[in-house]
């Protein structure tokens, strides 16, 4: 368990106060924001696996949206950041495996691997930008809620409903364990060795767990009932939703079916 | 005579590993009254509230809420009537913010629209944390926790209150505040609680329990006055009354240099 374990799960209650911020991107309802991040999530993921410089007009998407939600630059790119180990993972052989020459910068020649890895990180994280920001601007249970209107079973909302109250419980938690930890440790960096590590994480979970009964009990007490209702479930807005949702559907298309960058370059070189 | 409002007889309860923590608990609490619970660590009293609101079940023994046998079948119409305010209040905060939290309850009971907003206005109101209504809950204070976590309960317009240590964690003014506040209130009560000065100023009645068992039941001041009976079940006076034991209090303390 590192330090930078501790820092990302740390990082959840700030997401949800975020999440509180007041905006237009925040003002618009959640089923809205899910139906734009899906299909921005199947325009990006259509693009061929050499295609790089198709995919880059899509950046305007999580570029307007950050900017129109008033979030900090380095809040995003932070929390997108973290999915960056996993990314790299992915792609990673892609230089080993596929070395036919593809493009060249100059003297330099890029293989297909080269060119496809560059590709899934660019892809990656334009897709891992948009969940970000769509976590960023809305409320958890109207996450869900909106889930649930779109179809989803209720019994997998509430899961996830609950997951979310658990994520939350558990970031607690491990704060507190790992400031415990590293006052009773001075000079070891605040990482946890591995032999303590085992005995830590048991511990996290009996007392999340204990937590997480209390907090259903609390639950049960004030008539919870198997579902979850939200105080100010956001109100679809024909005129406000329709016009995001149609909006960027149209962008979507448009960068997916005509070549941006080529247009631009033509335009630009006459 | 009517009978109690809240009516156990012959409560039993083991925990899952066979400790013994409810051995024949039997009172009645009259409507409207203030009663306090009173014991050691272990004495029972945490799990005699959840007893009370149908959160575990009693091995033997009868629970009558105004007229209502608790069961499984009754606890949700028994759950309406009764507001539980647990220990530790962010027990009781897992919604975004203090309004949804104080909602919760409501919008469980099909209240909605403009009158569930005047419902969370008025409980955050009458605990003086209408300005909390917009903050996450895990962002306050311990005292606005605590008032936030009362709000949530009084949301839900119950008959009777039960508190567990209800001024844990607060500090002398948010303590004095929550006792001023909950002297104030109309609802029956049941306030278990270590802050046996709380009890003396909130709650007439006391029963004290002790390894699971009633030890006693009169007037607080009459059992806070038993030194032999509080000695007997591992509690000390409360502070206030500590100096009519002809021993030391913090205010000798205070005058010898201490």
């Amino acid at each position: 368990m590192s330090g930078s374990f501790g820092r990302g799960i740390g990082s959840v209650n700030s997401t949800r106060d975020f999440a509180l911020l007041r905006s237009p991107v925040h003002s618009v309802d959640a089923r809205s924001k899910w139906v734009v991040t899906l299909a921005f999530a199947v325009t990006v993921t259509s693009f061929g696996k050499y295609d790089i410089s198709r995919v880059m007009p899509l950046f305007l998407y999580p570029f307007v949206i950050t900017a129109l939600s008033g979030l900090p630059v380095p809040a995003v790119a932070k929390r997108a950041a973290a999915a960056l180990p996993f990314i790299l993972l992915v792609g990673v052989f892609n230089p080993l495996i596929d070395r036919e020459p593809m493009a060249g910068l100059g003297p330099v020649v890029l293989s297909g691997g080269w060119v496809s890895f560059i590709s899934i990180l660019v892809r990656s994280t334009l897709i891992v930008s948009s969940v970000v920001l769509l976590a960023m601007t809305t409320q958890p249970d109207n996450l869900f809620a909106a889930l649930g209107s779109l179809g989803v079973p209720s019994a997998l909302v509430v899961q996830l409903q609950f997951m979310n109250r658990y994520i939350g419980l558990l970031a607690g938690e491990v704060e507190r364990t790992l400031r415990a930890h590293s006052l009773r440790s001075p000079g070891k960096g605040g990482g946890v060795p591995v032999l303590v590590s085992g005995p830590m994480l048991g511990g996290l979970l009996l007392r999340t767990m204990d937590r997480g009964s209390r907090i259903h009990r609390a639950m049960v007490s004030r008539g919870f009932d198997g579902a979850v209702r939200t105080a100010r479930p956001s109100p679809f807005s024909p005129r406000r939703d329709g016009l995001f949702i149609c909006a960027w559907l149209a962008y979507f298309a448009l960068a997916r079916f005509v070549d941006l960058p080529g247009v631009l370059l033509g335009v630009i070189g006459g | 005579m009517r009978g109690p409002y809240i009516d156990m007889k012959g409560l039993e309860y083991s925990y899952p590993d066979g400790t013994p923590a409810l051995r024949g608990v039997s009172f009645g609490v009259g409507r409207g009254e203030a009663v306090g619970l009173v014991g050691a660590n272990g004495a029972g009293k945490s799990t005699l509230l959840l007893a009370l609101t149908g959160l575990i079940e009693p091995s033997s023994g009868v629970i009558d809420i105004g007229g209502t046998v608790l069961s499984k079948g009754t606890a949700p119409e028994v759950r309406r009537r009764l507001g539980l305010i647990f220990q530790d209040p962010e027990d009781q905060l897992f919604m975004p913010t203090v309004f949804d939290d104080v909602a919760f309850g409501p919008i469980n009971q099909g209240v909605t629209g403009e009158a569930l907003a005047a419902r969370v206005a008025s409980a955050l109101e009458s605990v003086g944390a209408g300005h909390l209504a917009d903050r996450p809950g895990y962002r306050l204070s311990g005292g606005e926790k605590r008032s936030a976590a009362i709000a949530a309960v009084l949301s839900m317009g119950p008959e009777i209150l039960l508190m567990d240590e209800p001024s844990s964690g607060l500090d002398p003014k948010g303590r004095r505040g929550l006792i001023d506040l909950l002297a104030g209130f109309p609802h029956t009560r049941l306030i278990a609680a270590h802050d046996l000065d709380l009890v003396l100023d909130v709650c007439p009645r006391t029963i004290v329990l002790h390894r699971g068992e009633v030890a006693a039941d009169g007037p607080t001041l009459e059992i806070f006055q038993d030194r032999a009976l509080l000695e007997r079940c591992s509690l000390e006076p409360p502070l206030s009354l500590q100096g009519l034991f002809g021993g030391r209090t913090a205010a000798d303390d205070v005058t010898l240099g201490r």
